[in-house]
């Protein structure tokens, strides 16, 4: 399980906000406790260095990793995995997401409507990046919380927000 | 020595270290060096050819090793090398 912290799930939604329509990224910061939970205590906003349409993709800028690494270890917590932003589509981990992810991360995907957080689901790649798993996701919203949806065979298909 | 900083997924190839010291005086000496130390860390560093997997980076301090001198870029015992996992994606 995964939950994010008040202060991280607003700069997520506020960096989502902001890179509307185009895709955001950035990255989860925070602590994975004995029992397995991992607490997003911090976000880092990142700059989106695709080079096409960000409309529907991301590359999250390494320049951008190495400094909230050096964060990480200044503040005594790890990276524990990245978000991202489907502009006018659902929270699903999509062929490409799953492709280009590293296993042990955790995933959030924000789906943003019309300019408006429509959900969020949290994904796991496994080993070889051939499957992933949907993660239980709590954060701070009226949103009631979602456990994932189905992860990269079934784009398009919305999580019950 | 320099220092290596180990994301997360590989630590557990790495002896569970968040970062190693490592002699060496090019980034290639280091991670040579490192991926004997850490035999189990290569197949994750280099393709079979040797070459570094495109889905990894390798900061040496700021700057990505691609832009500068790639394995014969100098460093220097108080400098960082950090292995960044390339992260990207999308809704298509």
């Amino acid at each position: 399980m995964i939950r994010i912290e008040e202060l991280a799930w607003q700069v997520m939604l506020d960096h989502a906000y902001t890179a509307y329509p185009r895709e955001c990224c950035g990255i989860l910061l925070g602590v994975e406790q004995a029992d397995g939970e991992r607490v997003v205590t911090s976000a880092f906003p990142c700059r989106n260095t695709y080079e096409g349409d960000q409309s529907d993709r991301f590359q999250i800028d390494p320049r951008d990793q190495v400094r909230a690494n050096l964060r990480s270890r200044s503040e005594d917590i790890d990276i524990l995995g990245f978000f991202h932003s489907h502009p006018d589509c659902d929270a699903y981990f999509s062929a490409t997401d799953l492709k280009n992810s590293w296993p042990w991360y955790s995933n959030v995907v924000l789906s943003i409507r019309h300019g408006e957080i429509a959900g969020a689901a949290a994904f796991r790649a496994n080993e070889d990046q051939s499957h992933s798993e949907a993660e239980e996701l709590l954060y701070p919203s009226a949103l009631p919380a979602l456990a994932a949806g189905p992860a990269e065979e079934s784009p398009g298909v919305e999580s019950p927000a | 020595m320099a220092k290596v900083l180990i994301p997360t997924p590989l630590r557990q190839y790495a002896g569970n270290q968040k970062e190693v010291e490592v002699a060496g005086s090019t980034v290639g000496e280091i991670l040579t060096t490192l991926t004997s130390d850490f035999a189990d860390l290569r197949k994750h560093l280099y393709t079979d050819e040797g070459k570094l997997r495109s889905f990894v980076n390798v900061y040496l301090n700021d700057d990505d090793v691609r832009y500068l001198d790639k394995d014969k870029t100098p460093a220097a015992p108080s400098d960082t090398l950090s292995i960044v996992p390339s992260i990207a994606g999308g809704s298509r």
